[in-house]
């Protein structure tokens, strides 16, 4: 099986946010929680100040802590799949434990205070055990790897869009949508990027893009020190995040 | 026989909450607690948890802190039960029933409070257990705490039953003093073990939580004891009288300057650091709250500063202010532990200028009245039908004088 990996070149990327918004389209998400978002940071001053970006799905940790401390193995990694981690929602108890564990901030417990208002949970209330139904539902839905719209009380994540990459035939190294033959199963927000930012592919096979990108342009894993390997790698300038500065104190850090 | 009833009609009379006064109190709980827990499970059917002001960036909020302070006092209150049970102070021995009752329904009130929190309470009776994920700590809470709340079961029944000293007692007491350490140990690695939460990543911190624990155990055992007799000493058996003006008020005391040096050795570290997730957290959060600055001032170093004097610490209603101060101030550290450790944010440069800003709701402090006051509920029901201020004979029918020899 393939170790699914995504690439990141954040010398192309321009912070546009369509990933981010093919995520929320391609997963129902609710509005403002956000299982791809691209975060801007500033440091420096003016006229050296410096704006950065930074896209950030779930990095699928090769060591995730969230797995680790999950009490009901309700986020697991699945070897089957690529190595991609998953949240079984007829497991989770919503004891946040995952989101108090994750580095890297990806998780949502969509069952709080709206993000954005007016809360679209109320237009669309839930008749089937979501937390809401939208008119528009993505057919595909596999609570046991939290795909679909999730039920209040559990806690979601980007799924690297299994449910797509699941159709793409045995063996394929790159899911590049410049390839006809696979540009259905290629995650949302790679398959969308339109200065082609990011590339995915087989992270156990030497010859893959993914693999050659990170070779020659050193591909960069962040908040290594935690031990959580992502399978997310981000290549380019400025792949790093900045220590946090609150804005009133910037000017006596 | 003759005596022994003799005895237990004595204590009757002791005791103030097995008359009119203690059914008074125990209604006027019963509706706090009727009340709130109403309150929290309307909100959680109608408006589910976005009636909490917790948040995805700060998922953990007063209802986890709550269950924190209760868990530990309960621990705190396990630890002192064995100080007689285990370890022979036998000038302890006319709390330790009270200790253990109340060790037990503190613990069962924290884990209701903890209960309301979860998203799937009911899935967890039977996804825990069926999952084995031994890598979590969570999952060993859940085994250590079990064991705990069994054991000391357990040696209440030991003690209900008159066998103080039994060599089964004396097995019971052990393995539940080895389950209390595990259990409260447990619970701080929860948090200490979060290396990506630099403000709780602490390798001592079940040492934190062991000493913070029995500090707001003690503050318990005071509070309730002099409830339990009206708040005057005068009406407790002399053995009781004997612990409140000897070594119980001088442990308080050092528990009290234990638990600040751990905080100051906390902040100092904490300072230095250049680490933001630690080090702004204590100036920008901790010392920047008027409230965290005034617990810490009113509920840890005034209750400190006037323990230190003998002939202060052994009035009782001083003791009963402090016990009443420590609290207070013990709640506000457990719950600026549990905020603190999240309040900056963690990936988020993008339009999160500042700490995460968090103050609890309706909801959240309903659920923290429903700890408090089921706490009330169970005690005065134990006051009332299981003689809680019972001890070994010998020392109930031991005379005063005799009483401060033995201390
Ligand atoms: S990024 Fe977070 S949620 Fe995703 S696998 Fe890693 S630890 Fe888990
Ligand atoms: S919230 Fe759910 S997925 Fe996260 S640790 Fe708890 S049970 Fe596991």
């Amino acid at each position: 099986m393939a170790k699914w990996g995504m690439v990141i070149d954040l010398d192309k990327c321009t912070g546009c946010q369509a990933c981010t918004t093919a995520c929320s389209m391609e997963n129902n998400t609710l509005p403002g929680e956000s299982w791809q978002d691209v975060l801007f940071y500033h440091e420096g001053e003016y006229p050296s100040a410096q704006m950065k970006w930074l896209p950030r799905p779930c990095m699928q940790c090769e060591n995730p802590s969230c797995v680790h401390v999950c009490p009901t193995r309700a986020t697991y990694k699945d070897p089957d799949a690529g190595g991609i981690v998953f949240v079984d929602w007829n497991k989770c108890i919503g004891c946040k434990y995952c989101m108090i564990a994750c580095p890297y901030g990806v998780r949502f417990y969509a069952d709080e205070k709206p993000l954005i208002e007016p809360d679209i949970r109320e237009a669309y209330p839930s008749d089937n055990g979501q937390l809401w139904s939208p008119p528009y539902q993505n057919p595909e839905e596999d609570w046991q790897r939290g795909i679909g719209i999730q039920p209040p009380g559990v806690v979601s994540k980007c799924t690297f869009c299994y449910h797509k990459v699941k159709h793409a035939p045995e063996g394929v190294v790159d899911l590049d949508e410049d390839n006809p033959e696979v540009k259905e199963y290629v995650p949302a927000c790679v398959r969308t990027c339109a200065p082609k930012a990011r590339y995915f592919g087989d992270l156990d096979n030497p010859e893959s893009q993914v693999n050659l990108l990170i070779g020659d342009r050193h591909g960069v894993r962040l908040k290594d020190h935690t031990g959580n390997r992502p399978q997310v790698y981000y290549l380019g300038a400025g792949a790093s995040v900045p220590a946090f500065t609150p804005a009133d104190r910037e000017h006596d850090a | 026989m003759n005596i022994s009833m003799k005895d237990m009609q004595t204590r009757t009379q002791a005791n103030v909450l097995q008359g009119p006064l203690g059914w008074g109190l125990l209604v006027a709980a019963g509706v706090v607690l009727l009340a709130s827990l109403a309150f929290a499970l309307i909100q959680l059917m109608t408006s589910g948890h976005t009636s909490f002001n917790t948040s995805s960036t700060l998922p953990w909020g007063q209802p986890i802190a709550t269950y924190l302070y209760f868990a530990l006092a309960s621990s705190g209150l396990g630890l002192i039960a064995s100080l007689p049970l285990v370890f022979g102070f036998k000038q302890y021995y006319p709390v330790a029933k009270r200790c253990i009752f109340l060790a037990f329904i503190v613990l069962i009130s924290g884990m209701a409070v903890l209960a309301l929190e979860l998203g799937n309470v009911f899935r967890m009776l039977w996804a825990i257990p069926l999952n084995l994920q031994v890598q979590s700590a969570m999952f060993w809470m859940g085994v250590f705490y079990a064991l705990d709340l069994l054991f000391l079961l357990w040696k209440f029944s030991k003690l209900q039953g008159g066998e103080w000293d039994s060599k089964t007692a004396k097995q019971v007491g052990i393995a539940s003093f080895i389950g209390v350490l595990l259990a409260s140990g447990n619970l701080a690695l929860i948090f200490g073990m979060m290396s990506m939460r630099p403000f709780w990543f602490d390798a001592l911190l079940p040492i934190y939580f062991y000493f913070t624990g029995v500090t707001s155990g003690v503050a318990a055992l005071v509070f309730f004891t002099y409830l339990a007799h009206g708040f005057q000493r005068e009406r407790m058996p002399p053995a009781l009288q004997a612990l409140l003006t000897g070594a119980l008020p001088k442990l308080f005391a050092a528990l009290i300057g234990g638990t600040l040096l751990f905080i100051a050795v906390r902040a100092i570290t904490g300072l230095y650091s250049n680490n933001p997730e630690i080090n702004l957290v204590w100036t920008g959060y901790l010392f920047a709250s008027p409230l965290y600055n005034a617990s810490l001032l009113l509920g840890l170093v005034l209750p400190f500063v006037v323990m230190l004097s003998a002939s202060l610490r052994n009035r009782a209603g001083v003791q009963v202010l402090v016990a009443c101060l420590v609290f207070l101030g013990l709640f506000a550290e457990r719950f600026y532990f549990v905020v603190g450790g999240q309040v900056v944010p963690l990936f988020h440069g993008t339009w999160q200028p500042g700490l995460i800003s968090y103050t609890p709701s309706a909801t959240e402090w309903s659920l923290t009245f429903v700890g408090i006051s089921l706490c009330f509920v169970l005690y005065l029901l134990g006051e009332k039908f299981l003689n809680l201020g019972d001890m070994p004979r010998h020392m109930a029918e031991a005379p005063a004088g005799a009483q401060a020899n033995t201390a």
